[in-house]
C-alpha cells in the first residue's frame, strides 16, 4: 500500500515537475522567441503597411468576429460596470443576456436574424429577444393549435414560470414558445427530435450533396408560415394571438403593450412608411418597392396534427 | 560558545552534527522573509493574472503591501550583512590569525584557505553532477557519493547569496530612487527594475521547487528534513547523501568499525526488493542491525 | 502584459442584480419627454449594420440617467430626429448647442471649446501648417475616448470613500429642496475632485489606440499602453489603485484640460524634455527628484531596436533564469523517474540479451 502510494505521489511530482518546466518556458525562452518574431513581424508592417491599409479583404475571420466581441469593466467605485464593448457606441449598456442555448434557428440565422425589411428589422430583432421564433413563423392549423404558450429559459432551455413581473421590459432571460397538440399530448413546439435533426443537419452539411441539402432544409423550413403572424394580432385589445395575461403580463404591461401609442405607431409604419410590409401575404394595393418577403425563414416542421383542436 | 558533539545517539540511533543554533536561526529569518517577500513581491509582477488581487489583497492592499515588502527586505538585507559579517570572521578568527602567528601569512596561503572552504565548489563537486547524471540516465546504479556539502547545497548556498546581493542592492535603489537618482541617471531604475524583479523569480522558482524538493518533497526526506530544526542529520540520511563525509566523520570519532556500508543508489522505498538485483544492496536491512552496539560504544554527549 | 480589465466568473451577475432592482422613478430626471424609451428601452432593439458591425439602439435608462448626460434630452444630441417614427438616425455631434444653459457664462452649452483643444493639440488631423497629417483617419474622435461618462462620485464625511454621502446630502437639503439638482450638483462636484476614470480605465482608453500595433507602426510610435503596465504605476493601475498616475497625469499639463496633450518636441507638452523634471517631482508624486529621475523611461519596451540596452539585459536575466531552472527541473524529473523504477538499468538490459 505504502509503496503503491509512494509510486502515486512520484508520478504526481513529475507531472507537476513537467507543468513547471513549461511554465519556466512559457516564462523564459518563448518570451525570448516571441519577441523575436513580433520584431519580424512589426518590421513587415511597416514597410508594407502604408499603401492598403483599409484592405479589409485581408482582415481574417479571427480578426473580424472572434475578436469582435470586446469587453470593459467601468470602475465607478460605488459600483463596478461591466459590459459588453461595441465599437463607436456610446450609451452604456450594463445589460446581458446569454446567448438562447435552445434555438435551433439561430445556429444559421443568429440572434439579430431579421435584417430584410429595413425599417422595422431592429422592431423584430427586439421581439425576438424575447419570443422565439416559432411563435410568429409558423401558421398552426385548427388542429395542432393549442394557445398555450410558456417561457423557456434562455440557458437551460426548461420552461420556466413567467419573468415578466417586476423586471424592466424585454429585459427577461427566457422566451415565449408555443405548444402544440402532438398525439394527443401537449408538447412545445421545438421538440428533442427538431432540435436533432437540426443540429445533425448542421453537423453533416458538409458531406451532403447539394441535393440532400435542399431536402434537409426543406425539412427543417417544412412548416414555416409564408405569412408572418403580425404585428396587429398581438398588439390589439381584441382577442391577441397571445395570452398575454396567462403569459404573466400584468395589466398594466398589457395596456401599455396595446395602447394607442404603440398600436398607433405600428399604423404609421404599415401605412406610410411601408405599405403591405408588415402583412406581406396580402395582395399589395399599390405595386410595392420591394417584393413581397418572409421576414424569417427558420422553422421546424410542425407536428402533424393528430388529435382533434381543444381549446385550452 | 557551546561545543557542538559531531556524533549525537538518541534511541540508539546516531545523528550527525550540521549546524550550530546559529545557523539554524539564520535560515529560519531567511526563509520566513523569502516566502513573505515573494508574497507581496508577485501580485506586482504578475499584476495582471487573475490572483494578483485576492493576494495584494491579502497583504493590505496597494498601500500596506510595498510596506511589508520593504521591512521584510530590510530585514533579510540585515541578516545578510550579519551572515557575511559572521563568516568572514569566522574565517579571519579561526584560519587566518592562527597563520600569522605561525608567521606562513602570505598570499598563496590564504587562498589555499579560502577555496577549503566547505562551501566553496571544487572539482569533486563537477565529477559528482557527472557522476549523477550518469546514475540519473541508468548508465550505473551508484550513486556519488557526497562529500560534508554536496553540490546541490552549495547551488542552495550561492544562488541565493548572489539573489539577495542582487535583489537586495536594486531593492534599495528603487525604494530610495529619488535619493538615488541624485547620483545614477535614472535609466539605471530601468535595469534596476528587470534585474529585482527577474532574478526574484529565479529565485523564488529555485527555492520553492528544487530547494524544497531536495528537503521536503524528495521520497528520502518526506515529508521534511528535520535538519534545519535540530541541526542533525540522521545516520540513514547522512549514509545517502553525505558517505564521503560519513566515512571521514565516523573514523575520526572511532567507529571505524560501525560504519554502514555505501547506499549504492536511491533507498527503494517498497519494502519487499525484488529478488535479482544483486547490485544494489539494500541499506534499509543493514542500518537496523549494528543498533545494539552502538550503546557499547559509549559515546554520547 | 494587457493592461485589460479584469473579468471574474460571474461576468452574468451583474445583470441578475439589475433585474431584481426595479428601476428607480424615472420621473426623477425626465430626461425622456420625447418618450423614445417607449421602444428603446427593450434591450434587443438591435439590427445588424450594413458594414456587418452590430448596431445596440437600447439605451439603458437607468444607467444614463446616472451619467453626466442624465439631463440632457434625447432630442438634444440626437437632434435629427423630431418625429416618431423616425428615419435611422444620424451620428451625433458631440460640438451642437445643448439646451441647457451654462450658468455661468447663461449661455448654451457646447463642447466646442474640445474640439478646439484638440485641433492644436498632437491628436489634431492637421499638422501645424494645416496640412492634413498621413493617417489622419487614425486621430481620434470624441466617441474613441468616451464613452457615456458616468458620475463617480466621492463621499467626504469622516473619511474619503466612493459613493454618495447621505450626511452631505443633508446638509444640502438644509437650503434645496429640489432633490434632482441636488443629486446632480452633489455627483458633478464631487466627481470632478478627482479622476473620472479610474487609472486602468484611463490607460484602456489610450491602449485601444496606442497599444494596437498596426496603428502603432502606422504612426511610428511605441507601445505605451503595454509598457506602462509594466511600471510599477501600471501595475498599481493594474490591482486597481486610484493613487497611482495614469497616462494623463503625465502628458497633462497641469491645469490644462485633457485634451491638451501635445508631442514630446513641442515645448509645451510635459513630456519635452525640459519639462519632464517636473512632473515627476510634483508636490503629490516624487518630491525632490533630480533631473536625472525624469529619465526614467517609463515606456522601456523590450525591443532589440529601440531599447538594446534594456534588450539586451532583460535578455541575460531569461535566460540566466531558463538556463538554470530548465537543467535543474530535468535533474529532478530523472531523480523521480530513476526512484520509480530503481532496477531499470542499461547495463542489466545487455546483460540479458
Amino acid at each position: 500500500m505504502k509503496c503503491f502510494l509512494t509510486k502515486l505521489y512520484i508520478l504526481a511530482f513529475m507531472a507537476l515537475v513537467v507543468f513547471f518546466g513549461v511554465l519556466i518556458w512559457k516564462l523564459t525562452f518563448a518570451h525570448l522567441i516571441h519577441e523575436y518574431h513580433a520584431r519580424k513581424g512589426h518590421v513587415s508592417i511597416e514597410h508594407t503597411g502604408e499603401p492598403d491599409k483599409k484592405d479589409i479583404g485581408k482582415q481574417t475571420f479571427e480578426t473580424m468576429i472572434l475578436e469582435s466581441e470586446d469587453r470593459v469593466k467601468h470602475y465607478l467605485g460605488y459600483r463596478v460596470l461591466e459590459e459588453q464593448r461595441i465599437k463607436g457606441h456610446f450609451h452604456h449598456i450594463d445589460f446581458d443576456i446569454g446567448p438562447d442555448n435552445r434555438s435551433y434557428c439561430r445556429s444559421c440565422h443568429g440572434d439579430m436574424p431579421h435584417d430584410k425589411v429595413k425599417d422595422v428589422r431592429a422592431f423584430l430583432n427586439m421581439h425576438a429577444f424575447f419570443i422565439a421564433c416559432q411563435t410568429c413563423h409558423v401558421k398552426l392549423e385548427e388542429g395542432e393549435k393549442t394557445n398555450v404558450y410558456k417561457w423557456y429559459d434562455r440557458k437551460t432551455g426548461d420552461i420556466v414560470d413567467s419573468p415578466v413581473n417586476g423586471a424592466p421590459p424585454g429585459t427577461y432571460n427566457a422566451k415565449i414558445i408555443p405548444f402544440v397538440r402532438e398525439n394527443g399530448q401537449l408538447v412545445r413546439i421545438d421538440s428533442e427530435d427538431k432540435i436533432q435533426f437540426a443540429t445533425e443537419y448542421k453537423k453533416n452539411e458538409k458531406v451532403l450533396s447539394e441535393g440532400q441539402k435542399s431536402m434537409a432544409k426543406k425539412l427543417i423550413h417544412k412548416f414555416i408560415s409564408k405569412v408572418p403572424v403580425t404585428c396587429e394580432s398581438c398588439h390589439t385589445n381584441n382577442n391577441p394571438t397571445l395570452p398575454l395575461a396567462e403569459l404573466g403580463y400584468p395589466k398594466t404591461r398589457i395596456d401599455s403593450i396595446t395602447s394607442t401609442e404603440v398600436v398607433g405607431m405600428i399604423k404609421k409604419y404599415t401605412e406610410f412608411h411601408m405599405p403591405k410590409m408588415l402583412s406581406p401575404g396580402e395582395k399589395p394595393a399599390t405595386p410595392p418597392q420591394q417584393p413581397p418577403v418572409p421576414l424569417l425563414s427558420p422553422v421546424p416542421p410542425a407536428a402533424p396534427p393528430a388529435a382533434p383542436p381543444a381549446q385550452h | 560558545m557551546k561545543r557542538y558533539p559531531t556524533i549525537k545517539i538518541e534511541n540508539g540511533k546516531k545523528y550527525f552534527f550540521r549546524f550550530d543554533l546559529d545557523q539554524r536561526i539564520q535560515h529560519i529569518i531567511l526563509a520566513a522573509t523569502v516566502i513573505i517577500l515573494v508574497l507581496t513581491g508577485m501580485p506586482l509582477k504578475f499584476s495582471e493574472t487573475s490572483w494578483a488581487p485576492y493576494l495584494n489583497t491579502f497583504f493590505g492592499g496597494s498601500k500596506m503591501s510595498p510596506m511589508i515588502h520593504k521591512v521584510t527586505g530590510a530585514i533579510m538585507l540585515i541578516l545578510f550583512a550579519y551572515h557575511v559579517i559572521r563568516v568572514v570572521s569566522q574565517i579571519v578568527s579561526k584560519q587566518i590569525f592562527p597563520l600569522k602567528k605561525e608567521g606562513k601569512m602570505n598570499i598563496g596561503e590564504v587562498t589555499t584557505i579560502l577555496i577549503k572552504q566547505p562551501m566553496i565548489p571544487n572539482l569533486k563537486d563537477a565529477k559528482d553532477i557527472i557522476g549523477l547524471m550518469k546514475y540519473l540516465l541508468y548508465f550505473t546504479t551508484v550513486r556519488p557519493d557526497g562529500d560534508e556539502f554536496t553540490w546541490k547545497e552549495k547551488f542552495d548556498y550561492w544562488a541565493p547569496f548572489w539573489g539577495m546581493f542582487v535583489i537586495g542592492l536594486t531593492g534599495l535603489v528603487i525604494w530610495n530612487k529619488v535619493l538615488a537618482t541624485q547620483i545614477i541617471p535614472g535609466e539605471l531604475i530601468n535595469l534596476c527594475l528587470i534585474a529585482h524583479s527577474d532574478e526574484a523569480l529565479l529565485a523564488a522558482l529555485f527555492l520553492f521547487i528544487w530547494h524544497w524538493y531536495n528537503v521536503h518533497f524528495s521520497t528520502s526526506v518526506f515529508p521534511m528534513g528535520t535538519v534545519f530544526l535540530t541541526g542533525y542529520l540522521s545516520e540513514e540520511l547522512m549514509v545517502e547523501e553525505h558517505y564521503e563525509h560519513y566515512v571521514r566523520v565516523m573514523t575520526k570519532e572511532g567507529l571505524a568499525h560501525e560504519i554502514l556500508p555505501p547506499h549504492g543508489g536511491h533507498k527503494p522505498f517498497c519494502d519487499k526488493p525484488l529478488p535479482d538485483k544483486p547490485d544494489s544492496p539494500s541499506t534499509t536491512t543493514a542500518a537496523e542491525q549494528p543498533n545494539d552496539t552502538l550503546q557499547q560504544g559509549g559515546l554520547s554527549s | 502584459m494587457s493592461l485589460k480589465s479584469r473579468f471574474g466568473p460571474f461576468g452574468h451577475i451583474g445583470i441578475l442584480v439589475l433585474l431584481t432592482i426595479y428601476f428607480m422613478p424615472s420621473s426623477v430626471f425626465g430626461a425622456d419627454a420625447g418618450n423614445c424609451l417607449v421602444c428603446h428601452k427593450f434591450p434587443g432593439l438591435s439590427r445588424v449594420g450594413e458594414n456587418g458591425e452590430m448596431r445596440l439602439l437600447y439605451v439603458n435608462e437607468e444607467i444614463h440617467n446616472k451619467g453626466v448626460h442624465g439631463s440632457v434630452k434625447c432630442e438634444g444630441c440626437h437632434t435629427d430626429i423630431t418625429k416618431i417614427p423616425h428615419d435611422p438616425a444620424k451620428p451625433v455631434d458631440c460640438l451642437v448647442l445643448c439646451h441647457i444653459i451654462e450658468p455661468t457664462s447663461e449661455q448654451k452649452f457646447s463642447h466646442k471649446s474640445v474640439a478646439t483643444s484638440l485641433e492644436d493639440s498632437v491628436h489634431s488631423k492637421k499638422d501645424k501648417d494645416g496640412k492634413e497629417k498621413p493617417f489622419s483617419e487614425d486621430m481620434p474622435t470624441c466617441k474613441d475616448c468616451h464613452d457615456d461618462p458616468m458620475f463617480r462620485p466621492l463621499a467626504f464625511v469622516k473619511k474619503v470613500r466612493p459613493g454618495v454621502a447621505e450626511d452631505a446630502l443633508g446638509r444640502c437639503r438644509v437650503c434645496h429642496s429640489k432633490e434632482a439638482f441636488i443629486d446632480k450638483f452633489y455627483n458633478h462636484i464631487t466627481t470632478r475632485l478627482h479622476k473620472s476614470r479610474s487609472p486602468l480605465n484611463i490607460a484602456e482608453a489610450c491602449a485601444r489606440c496606442h497599444d494596437d500595433p498596426k496603428l502603432v507602426a502606422r504612426h511610428n510610435l511605441s507601445r505605451a499602453a503595454g509598457s506602462y503596465g509594466q511600471t510599477f504605476h501600471g501595475k498599481a493601475a493594474n490591482l486597481l489603485d486610484e493613487s497611482v498616475p495614469d497616462c494623463l497625469d503625465c502628458h497633462v499639463p497641469k491645469g490644462k484640460s485633457v485634451h491638451q496633450m501635445y508631442k514630446n518636441e513641442d515645448s509645451r507638452a510635459t513630456t519635452h524634455k525640459e519639462n519632464r523634471g517636473q512632473i515627476c517631482n510634483s508636490v503629490d508624486c516624487h518630491p525632490g527628484a533630480s533631473k536625472k529621475f525624469s529619465n526614467y523611461q517609463v515606456h522601456a519596451e523590450f525591443d532589440k531596436g529601440k531599447n538594446p540596452v534594456i534588450y539586451w539585459f532583460t535578455t541575460f536575466f531569461i535566460i540566466l533564469t531558463g538556463g538554470t531552472l530548465l537543467p535543474l527541473m530535468a535533474i529532478l524529473f530523472l531523480d523521480l523517474l530513476r526512484r520509480l523504477f530503481p532496477n531499470a538499468s542499461f547495463r542489466r538490459r545487455k546483460e540479458k540479451q
